[in-house]
C-alpha cells in the first residue's frame, strides 16, 4: 500500500476550522501525519499550532471539518471524542506534571487508566524511566525535579500511554539529543506494531527543521506551506514563510532567462548564472530569496560591508549591493573591515511571489545582525 | 545613614502595630483567662454544673459539624459545576452565588421564619408549613445557606490557583475518563482548599450567634453564644456572669483544639511549590443537558435559600399585620412609617459611623500587617491577626468588657474597638494576597528606573493593589454593618446600632417592624456596596481584553 493513502495515516485533519467567539484560531486547514512520521507545526505566537493540537487531543470541539485519528473519525462539529478514547498521548509547553505525583506514580498513570494493576504498572512506568534515565527520580514529585527533568517525566508519562499519535505544544525547552533519540526510536519500534507519528509544535525554525520528517508553517490560524525541511527552506512559498523559516536576505533582481534548474540573473548590470529558477524569466525585477549559504565573499561582484559580526564558528556579513543587502556566511572571523567594498559571488537564488512587504533582509535572526551591525560604527 | 533612618521607621511601625494587637487582643483574653482563674475557681463546680451548659456546648459542636459536612459538598460541588463552561449564564451565577453573605445573618434567618414557619409566607399562600424552621433544623439549614459561599469561593479560588486545566487536560490525555481524573487529580490537587474551607466553616459556625438566636432562642434551642448573651444580657446573678466568662473561654479553648492541628497540617500544603505556570483552558464540552440542569439546581437553591425568604421578608414589611393576607390591597407603608423615627435614625448614624470608621482604620491596620510581614520581625504579628480571624465574637466582647469596660464600657468606642480586633483579619488578608501577587521586579524596576521608595508604590503597585484594597474596605464596612454578636453585648443605653435595634426589635416580637427594619439595614448596606462592588470589578478585568488575539480570549473564559 502506497504510503499516502489514508489509511495510512496516523491523523487526518480535514477542513478544519476552530473559532473563539467568531475569530477562526484555526483557519481551514488540512493536513495528515503518516505512520512514523514527525510534522512540525511551524509558526509564530497567536498563529494556532496551540489551537490545532487542542483540537486534535479533544480538548477543543471543531467550528467546521473533521479530525481522523488512525482512520477513524474522532470529531466533527456534531460530535466530538474526549480525549482519553482517543489514541493520543500529549506532551505540554510546560509539561503539566501533578504537583501530588511523584515521577514513578506519574508515569504510572496512564498504564492505572489502561486497566494496569498497581504494581505491573509501576514497573513497567520505573522501565520507562529507566530509558530516559532518570528512573533514579522515580520518587520525586515535580517541585524538586529541575526543568529538563521535568520534561523527561512529561515525555515518560506521553511514551507510557502508547498512543499512535505523540502531540508536542511548544515544549519550553529543546529536547535534547537524548530524550529526542529515545521518542524516535519509540516511533520505529511502534512503527513496525501498529504504525505511530507525531505532531511536534513550534516557534523555532531550527527545531521544527532539525526534527521534522515534514513541516507545515502556519500563519493566523492558516497553513501557509506544507513540504520536507529541505524544500521549506529552499523553497519557500513567499516572504513570510522565507522569513520565517532561517535567515533569509530577500533582494530584487530581473531574472532574464531559467532552464534546467540555472538562471540568469542581472546583477550590476551583467549576466550572471546562477542555481535557481523562475516562472515567468523577463526584464522586471522580482522578489529574490537568497539565503546565507547562497552567496560567498570572493568573486567578480562588489558591495560594501554594511555590518560584520562574529558568531564563533562563522561570521555573519551583511553586504549592501546593487539587488539590496544580502547576507554571507562565511568560517571563521570577519575578514574585511565594515564600509569597506568586498568582492563577493552570488551562487543560488529563488523567486518568491510578490507581496506587499518592501524588499530586504527578513527574519529574526538577521534583523538582529542588521540593527547592530547599523549602529556599529567604530573602527575595527 | 538614610538606611538607618528607614530601618528605624520599620522598626518603630512594628512596635506600634504589635502594641495595638496587644492591647486589642492579647491582653483582653489574658485578662478573660486570668478573671476565670481567679473568680471562677470557686464557684467553677457550680458554673459548671447549672442546667443547660453542657447542651449548649454539645449542640454547638454537633451544629459545626453538621453545618461543615453539608456546606463544605455542596460549596465543592458548586464550584465544580461553575467551572463547565457549557453552564448558562455562567458568569452571573458566580456573582449570584455570593448573594447570601451580602443579606446580615440574622435578617436571613428571620426571613426563613417569616417565609417558611407558621403564618408565614408558604403556609398563607400554599399552606405548606414547616414547624422546625424554628430549632435545631432550621439553625442548620439557614447556616449552611450562608457558608455555602464561603465555602463555595475557597474552593474556586483553589480551583483557579492549583487545579490548572492543563493538569487535568494532562490526565484526559493519559487515559483519564472525567470520574477518574476528579478522583486521582482534581480532588487531591483541591484537598488543601477543601480542608481550609472546612476549618473555617466548622470555626463560623462555632461562633455563630445571630443565627442561633433567631431561630433556636424561640424554641429552646440553646448553643454556647446564645447563653453567653442569656447571661450578659438577661442574666442579673453573679453565677451568671461568671458562666458567661467561662462559656467564652471554653469557645475559645474548642477552636483552638480544631485551629491548631489544622493549621499545622495545612500550612505546608497551603503553601505547594507550583511548578507549571497556568497555561490552558478547561476541556471545552458541546453544550448539552449537564449545564442546564446545573444552572437549574443553582437557581433552585438561590429561590429557595435567598430570594423567597427575602419576599417573604418584604410582604412582612408591607403587611400590616399576622394574618393579614399578603396581597396588594393591603400593602401598606406603615410598618416603615412606625420604625422611621429619631432613635431608630440615630441607630442607623451610629451604624454608618462605626462601619465607616472601622472600614476605614482596617484598611491602614491591614495594609500595614499586610506590608510588615514581609519582614521577619512582622510574620509574628500576621500570625496573630490571623488568629483574630477564628477568635469567636462572643469570647472577643466578653474579654474586652471585662478588660476596658470600667472606662468605656457601654461606648462607640469599645464597640469599634472590638470591630478593630475581630475585623483586622479580613482586612489583611485580601492585601496580604495582592501584596503576594505583585510581582517583585516590578518594584524593582520602578526603583532602577528613578523612582524613590513611595513614587514606585504610588505609580506602580497602588493600580494592582487598588481592587484588593477596596475589597478589603468594603468586607470590612459590610461586616461591620451586618455585626450583632459583639454590638448586641457591648451596647450601652446610647450606643445600639441598627443591627441591634433589629434584634431587640424582633425579641419584643414585633414582626412588621423588625422585617421593614431589615429591609432598610440591606438597603443601607448595598447603597455603597452594589457601587464599590461594580468599580472593583472594573479595576480588576484587564484593561484591553481582545488585545491579544483568539489566545487571550481564549484564557479569559
Amino acid at each position: 500500500m502506497p504510503a499516502d493513502e489514508p489509511a495510512q495515516h496516523v491523523l487526518d485533519v480535514r477542513d478544519l476550522t476552530v473559532a473563539y467567539g467568531g475569530v477562526a484560531a484555526v483557519d481551514h486547514v488540512c493536513l495528515h501525519v503518516r505512520r512514523g512520521e514527525v510534522l512540525a507545526l511551524l509558526g509564530p505566537s497567536g498563529s494556532g499550532k496551540s489551537t490545532l493540537l487542542s483540537a486534535v487531543a479533544g480538548f477543543r470541539p471543531p467550528t467546521t471539518g473533521e479530525v481522523w485519528l488512525q482512520g477513524r473519525r474522532v470529531a466533527d462539529p456534531g460530535r466530538a471524542e474526549p480525549p482519553e478514547r482517543r489514541d493520543v498521548a500529549v506532551v505540554f509547553q510546560s509539561y503539566a506534571l501533578w504537583p501530588h505525583l511523584s515521577a514513578l506514580d506519574t508515569v504510572a498513570y496512564p498504564i492505572r487508566r489502561r486497566g494496569a494493576r498497581r504494581r505491573p504498572a509501576r514497573e513497567e512506568a520505573l522501565e520507562i524511566l529507566d530509558r530516559l534515565r532518570i528512573a533514579h527520580l522515580a520518587d520525586r514529585r515535580p517541585a524538586e525535579l529541575s526543568g529538563g527533568e521535568q520534561q523527561r517525566v512529561g515525555l515518560a508519562r506521553a511514551l507510557a500511554r502508547q498512543a499512535s499519535l505523540y502531540l508536542f505544544d511548544e515544549p519550553t525547552a529543546h529536547l535534547d539529543t537524548h530524550v529526542r533519540g529515545v521518542f524516535l526510536d519509540e516511533l520505529v519500534v511502534r512503527r513496525e506494531a501498529s504504525g505511530a507519528g507525531g505532531l511536534y509544535a513550534t516557534h523555532d525554525a531550527e527545531e521544527a527543521l532539525g526534527l521534522a520528517d515534514r513541516v507545515a508553517l502556519l500563519n493566523a490560524g492558516r497553513l501557509v506551506q506544507l513540504g520536507t525541511p529541505e524544500q521549506v527552506y529552499a523553497e519557500p512559498v513567499d516572504i513570510w514563510a522565507a522569513g520565517l523559516t532561517g535567515p533569509a536576505s530577500v533582494v530584487r533582481a530581473a531574472v532574464v532567462a531559467a532552464h534546467g534548474g540555472r538562471c540568469s540573473v542581472v546583477v550590476q548590470g551583467h549576466r550572471v548564472t546562477v542555481e535557481g529558477t523562475a516562472a515567468t524569466p523577463g526584464r522586471d525585477t522580482v522578489p529574490l530569496l537568497v539565503r546565507p549559504g547562497w552567496a560567498r565573499l570572493g568573486g567578480e561582484l562588489t558591495g560594501r560591508l554594511r555590518a560584520a559580526r562574529f558568531r564563533g564558528p562563522h561570521s555573519d556579513h551583511l553586504v549592501e549591493t546593487s539587488m539590496g543587502e544580502v547576507l554571507i556566511r562565511e568560517p571563521g572571523p570577519p575578514r574585511h573591515a565594515v564600509g569597506d567594498d568586498v568582492p563577493w559571488t552570488l551562487s543560488r537564488i529563488w523567486p518568491l511571489q510578490e507581496t506587499a512587504a518592501p524588499g530586504g533582509v527578513a527574519g529574526p535572526f538577521l534583523s538582529r545582525a542588521q540593527s547592530r551591525g547599523r549602529s556599529d560604527s567604530r573602527p575595527r | 545613614m538614610q538606611a538607618r533612618s528607614t530601618d528605624l521607621g520599620r522598626r518603630a511601625a512594628v512596635l506600634a502595630v504589635g502594641t495595638v494587637i496587644f492591647l486589642l487582643v492579647v491582653l483582653p483574653v489574658f485578662r478573660l483567662g486570668y478573671v476565670v482563674w481567679t473568680e471562677g475557681s470557686t464557684q467553677l463546680d457550680e458554673v459548671l454544673g447549672r442546667p443547660g451548659l453542657g447542651e449548649a456546648v454539645l449542640n454547638t459542636v454537633l451544629l459545626a459539624v453538621a453545618v461543615t459536612v453539608t456546606a463544605v459538598p455542596l460549596g465543592t460541588l458548586v464550584a465544580l459545576g461553575l467551572r463547565r463552561a457549557d453552564v448558562p449564564g455562567r458568569g452571573w451565577w458566580r456573582f449570584a452565588m455570593l448573594l447570601p453573605v451580602l443579606v446580615p445573618q440574622f435578617v436571613l434567618g428571620y426571613s426563613w421564619t417569616q417565609a417558611y414557619g407558621r403564618a408565614g409566607f408558604t403556609d398563607t399562600i400554599l399552606g405548606l408549613v414547616w414547624p422546625s424552621v424554628l430549632g435545631p433544623w432550621g439553625v442548620w439549614a439557614v447556616l449552611v445557606v450562608n457558608t455555602v459561599p464561603l465555602t463555595y469561593l475557597f474552593v474556586a479560588v483553589g480551583l483557579a490557583t492549583r487545579a490548572e486545566p492543563n493538569l487535568e487536560r494532562a490526565a484526559r490525555a493519559s487515559g483519564g475518563d472525567p470520574a477518574s481524573v476528579l478522583r486521582h487529580v482534581t480532588l487531591p490537587l483541591l484537598r488543601p482548599s477543601i480542608a481550609a474551607a472546612s476549618v473555617l466553616s466548622f470555626v463560623l459556625t462555632m461562633e455563630s450567634f445571630a443565627i442561633p438566636q433567631v431561630m433556636g432562642t424561640p424554641a429552646g434551642f440553646t448553643t454556647v453564644t446564645t447563653t453567653i448573651y442569656r447571661d450578659l444580657s438577661l442574666g442579673s446573678d453573679p453565677l451568671s456572669f461568671v458562666e458567661a466568662l467561662t462559656l467564652a473561654l471554653l469557645l475559645v479553648a474548642l477552636t483552638v483544639l480544631v485551629v491548631i492541628p489544622a493549621d499545622l497540617w495545612l500550612g505546608p500544603r497551603l503553601r505547594v511549590t507550583r511548578v507549571a505556570n497556568p497555561e490552558g483552558a478547561p476541556i471545552v464540552t458541546p453544550r448539552g443537558a449537564a449545564g442546564r440542569w446545573i444552572a437549574a439546581g443553582l437557581g433552585g437553591y438561590l429561590l429557595l435559600g435567598v430570594v423567597l425568604p427575602l419576599i417573604a421578608l418584604v410582604t412582612a414589611a408591607i403587611t400590616p399585620a399576622v394574618g393579614v393576607s399578603p396581597s396588594p390591597g393591603n400593602w401598606t407603608l406603615d410598618n416603615f412609617r412606625f420604625v422611621v423615627n429619631a432613635r431608630n435614625a440615630e441607630a442607623l448614624g451610629r451604624s454608618a459611623l462605626l462601619a465607616f470608621a472601622a472600614a476605614g482604620l482596617l484598611t491602614v491596620l491591614g495594609g500595614a500587617v499586610a506590608v510588615l510581614e514581609r519582614r521577619r520581625a512582622g510574620r509574628v504579628m500576621a500570625s496573630l491577626v490571623t488568629v483574630t480571624l477564628v477568635l469567636p465574637g462572643s469570647t472577643l466582647a466578653v474579654a474586652l468588657l471585662i478588660t476596658y469596660g470600667r472606662w468605656i464600657g457601654g461606648t462607640l468606642t469599645l464597640i469599634l474597638l472590638a470591630y478593630l480586633a475581630k475585623l483586622w483579619a479580613f482586612a489583611h488578608r485580601p492585601i496580604s494576597g495582592a501584596l503576594d501577587r505583585l510581582a517583585a521586579g516590578e518594584m524593582q524596576a520602578a526603583r532602577a528606573s528613578g523612582a524613590k521608595a513611595l513614587t514606585a508604590v504610588r505609580t506602580v503597585a497602588l493600580r494592582p493593589l487598588a481592587p484588593a484594597l477596596l475589597g478589603a474596605w468594603l468586607i470590612c464596612f459590610v461586616t461591620a454593618l451586618h455585626e450583632v454578636t459583639m454590638s448586641s453585648l457591648l451596647y450601652g443605653p446610647d450606643s445600639d446600632t441598627l443591627a441591634v435595634v433589629v434584634l431587640n426589635s424582633k425579641e419584643l416580637g414585633r414582626i412588621g417592624a423588625t422585617a421593614a427594619l431589615s429591609v432598610l439595614l440591606t438597603l443601607v448596606m448595598l447603597l455603597p456596596a452594589l457601587p464599590l462592588w461594580v468599580l472593583i470589578r472594573r479595576l480588576q478585568s484587564p484593561r484591553h481584553p481582545r488585545a491579544g488575539g483568539a489566545r487571550s480570549l481564549a484564557h479569559a473564559r
